[in-house]
């Protein structure tokens, strides 16, 4: 079983917010997932994101593989190098 | 990598930000104008922008191909950017955002300050909005 560390779109319509969520890559749209672990906010100037950086690495060492968007934010965020 | 490259066949990849930005401009590209998607792309493009399902996820949950997949978003993408260019909807209403949440600013400012000389900052942005409409 794979599991991925994506993002989770929520928020009003014109106002997007994001969630960072542990899921199952196996249910990616009924929305389960087995935890949250951060969020993004894209309308603040600049950007903000936060994170729980022990899970975030504690699930990576587990083998969770973060989607190009969130390793892009773990990046920046000094997590993944 | 490999996708990264696929995504943008000008050559240099994009930096983190330029990615992220992209994945904020298309999401609200698509709150304003997703409904003129077809429900088929709809699906599609959400699945990949919203929920940021990897294309060859999205790709094995409706069983078209990997390359089919990333062909709709790159034309969902496309009409998006179309329909802004047109209409400016996206554009008006950042602009619009942007002043009211000045004029937010500047009325805490007045109301701690009580120096109502500014009060025609607030005036001169409500006339913006008002032109812009």
């Amino acid at each position: 079983m794979a599991v991925k560390i994506r993002l989770k779109r929520m928020g009003q319509k014109k106002a997007p917010f994001y969630r960072v969520i542990v899921a199952d890559s196996r249910s990616p749209r009924d929305g389960r997932f087995i935890a949250e672990i951060g969020t993004y906010d894209p309308t603040k100037e600049p950007t903000v994101f936060t994170v729980n950086e022990e899970e975030a690495k504690k699930w990576l060492s587990n083998g969770a593989q973060p989607t190009e968007t969130v390793n892009r934010l773990f990046k920046k965020a000094g997590i993944v190098k | 990598m490999k996708a990264e490259k696929e995504r943008n066949g000008s050559g240099a990849l994009p930096s983190a930000s330029e990615k992220l930005a992209e994945v904020y401009e298309l999401s609200m590209l698509y709150d304003f104008y997703g409904e003129l998607l077809g429900d088929h792309k709809k699906q599609i493009f959400e699945d990949y922008i919203l929920n940021d399902l990897s294309l060859a996820e999205i790709a094995d949950n409706t069983g078209i191909s990997r390359q089919g997949i990333h062909d709709i978003i790159k034309r969902c993408t496309k009409a998006l950017r179309g329909y802004e260019d047109k209409l400016h909807l996206a554009e008006k209403f950042e602009g619009t955002k942007q002043l009211i949440s000045e004029i937010r600013q500047i009325s805490e400012e007045i109301t701690q300050t009580k120096d109502v000389g500014r009060i025609g900052e607030v005036v001169a942005r409500a006339e913006r909005i008002l032109q812009e409409l």
